[in-house]
């Protein structure tokens, strides 16, 4: 059982706050991902976790035990840091069984061990060479092969792959997955790229301005964000956000005399959390919007972008927002042309504009 | 690196520019420099050599006579002179090794960031900055056995019984060799900072994730210490040991400062014998080229070897 | 698209602090780095000190047993090294000291140890030339390695590399070797004992450490600031005027202080090559000669002064030092 609790952990630098007080707790075997921005926090507490940095209030507890003080190499984690952190002056081997032999294991367990992990990642070609002769993959290799020769209880990962080539991400991306399946790892894991994220989290916590905005899985967080934020950041493009008044049942949006009829389903819930007049931001995703003649609302091309099999146009609905909208048709339309659309009632979601929070929808019996 | 050779048109120009050629440029911006060195670098370096086979004396009146090798044979087979030659290789191993322990123990140091410990370092560099001669002087005077503070602050004040350094006595015994330590320790007080400072440099040139992955491996200090730190320091302590080496060798303001050479012939460093051979008593200039070369070639002997060195550890990381 | 790398607060950057770095025992560790750090440094100084202590005591002070730590200052070393005096006879004495009459501090001081003021010293002259020298060479250096290391940064030059590499082993050629052509080049250019020999040859010692450590921070200047003031219709040497000097500065700085410090300090060449009218400063200071042999306190308050400009100078840039030092060096 290797289950990692966080108690109200928060981090301070004099009085910045670069971790507000967070709780969460991630399960055992779980491969969950910290997301955000840069400076949003998620660093800094993986780090925490680690012990590579100190907490300035709150607990951890790694398998029920209180870590919060311990040294890094007590906590039984293994960390794999951005740039690999090699000890240049090892061979690739000596790199791989250190942390065996730091823990005084015997030569024949050190020998086993380095071996079955080097098979795993099939670095067998790389073991005499020092880390300054390897190429980065080699390299963020020899770093995990480090990391999963201790079988630690976690592992937690710094941005790993933020170093290497973008083809060469993706193809160590399936195999960072694939590894964490075998070895029933708890995997604790950083990133920046909310599509490395939505590929490998079995949950992510989506983080902005040192605390935590959202937890969910990858469909949770992808369908139905819990605010503004969470709802631009996740999908490339993110969720289309038109702003606009609410009143009686009917979104007003500025320019193009939009009147957006709110759906069935919707329009108790937003009767009882709306005032009228009050704005109200109404959110989709370019694949919850249909192209048709016949369409309700209406917005002007802005661009054209083909993407092989399908394409995105881009409307301006006003002079400030733009929208995308992912169509099978392609043959681009010219700039300027007014095009129609319809929202798919059920993929749409409200935002209030002050708070930034959704509004839940009302549960049906 | 080199930025396009062509005259590009700006929006606002004439057709043909009146400005000058990049050819014109290099010319203009390096000749000058060139031409110095040349003239006062090679053409000296060539003149030397002839006199090093003439019987030249710059106060005589008569111009210089070959004498083919017959300056360096009596050089080569001048016992005192390699003797002079072996003081100063002495000089040279004693102070640089002591140079780079001391150095490099200050500059672990003073690593770490705390209050005050820019001013500190700034402190520890002031015996660096001053002219070597001034140095050798001023601590003759605090070897001075009788009113010197050296052997006062180390507790050794009663005349009779404590080391009188530059003369190579310990109450009233000879004690050989004691003269070129005093230098040594002089040596080794004015250029311990520069080296602190070039490893300094290399120490926060460590990125601390290496640190960091050896707190989480639980790595002990010692393999820290060997596998981290010194491999990565490594490059700038041969340069500092190299540049130090060098100077060591041509070392002449210091010694001459405080000894002159003696007692006796202890501290007569080869450039020093130089000076005396060339600039004083019979002013002997075609003898002393010849020297002159002989220690060049020595030098360049050795920086290869250092240089060799160098990149071998280079290639290896 | 908009990227979401500059959403999230600017957090500073502060020194991250280890679980184990906040242990006690750390802490300990660190108290007694620090202090260990005073204790060397003082001891570094103490020379340093022991000198300034000199520069105001006494003759009597300094040459009696056990060395004092404590004693009475006086400006006697300053008398010694700025004035030429000569000893009163012993009637002349009597008769001085009964009419103090209307003499200044200095003639009175000097009238404490048995002396009267003829006229300044050499040592002021040799403090004069010692600033020109050492000034004008620096300058030149300076000028002349920022417009060779411009070039070799920036152009294809034929055997560049070669170049550059004859430039440096002037550096490593122990000036024993040249001494002596040398010598005999300025006695028959009739540049013995002057200014522009002691200026020219300075300037040709700086210039090869001058032209690497420029050519390292010019390097470092993208070139594309002045690809672009091309395309705006600057000449080549308007660009080196407008942009490259000024983002150049700091490495100027430090081979400014570098080969100002080489200059002051000289002895060698300045012992061999000058005798009365370009003498500078170093070889002046090492043979101040009293009545009774090295007059102490005049070479400790020569030494003193001599250092003040220096030090000051290298306190002020101590930063471009550190940098510069290990320029070409740290890079490959």
């Amino acid at each position: 059982m290797s289950t990692i609790e966080l108690r109200q952990v928060e981090k301070k630098f004099g009085d910045l706050h670069a971790v507000k007080p967070l709780d969460l707790t991630i399960q055992d075997g779980e491969f969950i991902v910290l997301l955000g921005p840069s400076g949003c926090g998620k660093t800094t507490t993986l780090r925490m976790i680690s012990g590579l940095e100190t907490v300035s209030g709150g607990t951890i507890w790694l398998n029920g035990r209180n870590v919060t003080w311990l040294h890094p190499s007590e906590r039984d984690i293994a960390f794999v840091f951005q740039f690999y952190a090699l000890y240049p002056h090892l061979t690739a081997w000596r790199n791989i069984a250190f942390p065996l032999q730091a823990q005084g294991e015997s030569r024949e367990t050190v020998e086993k061990r380095v071996d079955e992990v080097v098979k795993l990642l099939q670095i067998e070609h790389v073991l005499k060479a020092h880390p300054g002769q390897l190429s980065g993959g080699d390299q963020q290799r020899v770093a995990l092969a480090r990391a999963l020769v201790r079988r630690p209880a976690a592992f937690l990962m710094d941005e790993p792959l933020g170093a290497l080539d973008a083809d060469f991400r993706e193809s160590m991306r399936s195999e960072i997955k694939r590894l964490h399946v075998l070895q029933h790892a708890t995997t604790v894991y950083v990133t920046h790229d909310q599509i490395e994220a939505m590929a490998m989290g079995d949950r992510i916590v989506v983080m902005s301005e040192a605390a935590i905005q959202q937890i969910g899985t990858p469909a949770e967080v992808y369908n139905n964000p819990t605010n503004l934020f969470v709802a631009r950041f996740i999908g490339s493009p993110g969720m289309n956000l038109i702003t606009g008044r609410y009143a009686d049942g009917i979104v007003q949006m500025a320019g193009l005399d939009n009147r957006y009829a709110v759906p069935q389903v919707w329009q108790s819930a937003l009767r009882k959390s709306m005032n009228d007049g009050s704005e109200i931001v109404v959110g989709f995703r370019p694949e919850a919007a249909q192209i048709n003649d016949g369409g309700k609302l209406a917005g002007k091309v802005y661009a054209s972008e083909m993407q092989g099999s399908s394409a995105v146009l881009h409307l301006t609905i006003n002079e400030n927002e733009i929208i995308h909208i992912r169509t099978d048709r392609l043959i681009p339309y010219p700039i300027d042309t007014l095009v129609h659309f319809d929202i798919n009632p059920q993929m749409v979601r409200f935002f209030n504009l002050k708070t930034e929070a959704a509004i839940k929808p009302e549960v049906t019996q | 690196m080199t930025a396009s050779e062509t005259q590009l048109r700006g929006p606002n120009t004439k057709i043909r520019q009146r400005h000058l050629s990049n050819r014109a440029i290099v010319n203009l911006f390096i000749w000058p420099t060139l031409l110095l060195l040349i003239a006062m670098n090679v053409f000296p370096l060539f003149y030397s050599l002839y006199l090093g086979f003439t019987n030249y004396s710059a106060i005589a009146q008569k111009a210089p006579v070959w004498v083919a090798f017959q300056n360096f044979s009596k050089i080569l087979n001048d016992k005192n002179l390699w003797q002079y030659f072996a003081t100063t290789g002495r000089y040279a191993l004693m102070s640089v090794s002591l140079q780079v322990l001391v150095g490099f123990s200050l500059a672990m140091l003073v690593r770490e960031k705390f209050k005050g410990g820019g001013i500190l370092t700034t402190l520890i560099l002031i015996p660096m900055m001053i002219s070597p001669v001034v140095v050798g002087l001023f601590w003759k005077l605090m070897y001075n056995p009788t009113f010197g503070f050296f052997n006062f602050l180390l507790g050794l004040s009663d005349p009779s019984k404590s080391p009188d350094w530059l003369a190579s006595r310990i109450g009233g015994h000879p004690v050989p060799g004691l003269a070129l330590i005093a230098v040594v320790i002089v040596d080794v007080w004015m250029w311990a900072p520069f080296v602190m400072l070039l490893v300094l440099s290399g120490l926060k040139a460590i990125p601390d994730y290496l640190y960091e992955a050896a707190a989480v491996d639980r790595a002990s200090s010692w393999f820290q210490f060997w596998r981290i730190t010194l491999p990565q320091v490594a490059p700038l302590l041969l340069i500092a040991i190299l540049f130090r080496t060098i100077e060591a060798f041509k070392s002449f303001d210091l010694v001459m400062g405080m000894t002159g050479g003696g007692p006796g012939v202890q501290t007569e460093l080869i450039s020093v014998d130089l000076y005396r051979i060339a600039f004083l008593g019979q002013f002997r200039t075609g003898m002393g080229s010849a020297l002159a070369y002989i220690i060049l070639i020595i030098i360049i002997a050795i920086s290869n070897l250092y240089i060799k060195y160098l990149n071998q550890s280079k290639g290896e990381g | 698209m908009a990227t979401f790398e500059e959403i999230g607060p600017r957090i500073p950057v502060v020194e991250p602090i280890r679980v184990d770095k906040v242990h006690p025992r750390a802490k300990l560790g660190r108290s007694i780095r620090v202090i260990v750090t005073v204790i060397v440094t003082f001891i570094m100084i103490i020379p340093v000190l022991v000198m300034i202590m000199t520069a105001f005591k006494s003759r009597a002070n300094i040459v009696t047993p056990p060395p004092k730590v404590f004693f009475k200052p006086t400006l006697e070393g300053f008398l010694y090294l700025f004035t030429d005096r000569s000893l009163f006879s012993p009637s002349n004495l009597e008769a001085a000291r009964a009419n103090p009459g209307d003499l200044n501090y200095w003639q009175k001081l000097a009238l404490s140890v048995g002396q009267k003021i003829n006229g300044p010293s050499d040592y002021v002259g040799r403090l004069k030339n010692s600033v020109i020298i050492a000034g004008t060479s620096t300058l030149l250096s300076v000028i002349l390695g920022l417009f060779a290391a411009y070039a070799f940064s920036r152009f294809k030059v034929a055997g560049k590399d070669d170049l550059l590499f004859f430039i440096l082993s002037t550096r490593m050629l122990p000036g024993v070797v040249v001494t002596i052509p040398l010598f005999l080049l300025y006695k028959q250019l009739g540049w013995n004992d002057t200014h522009i020999g002691m200026i020219i040859l300075y300037t040709v010692f700086n210039l090869s450490f001058s032209v690497w450590l420029l050519k390292g921070f010019i390097d470092e200047i993208p070139v594309e600031y002045e690809e672009a003031a091309l395309v705006d219709g600057y000449s080549r040497l308007q660009a080196f005027f407008k942009i490259v000097l000024p983002q150049a500065v700091n490495g100027i700085a430090a081979t400014t202080v570098f080969c100002l410090i080489f200059a002051w300090n000289e002895y060698a060449f300045a012992l061999m090559l000058t005798s009365e009218k370009a003498r500078t400063a170093p070889p002046s200071i090492a043979t101040m000669l009293g009545s009774g042999g090295l007059e102490w306190s005049a070479i400790a308050a020569g030494s003193l002064g001599f250092l003040i400009p220096v030090a000051i100078v290298t306190f002020a840039l101590r930063d471009y030092l550190l940098r510069g030092v290990t320029f070409g060096a740290v890079r490959k």
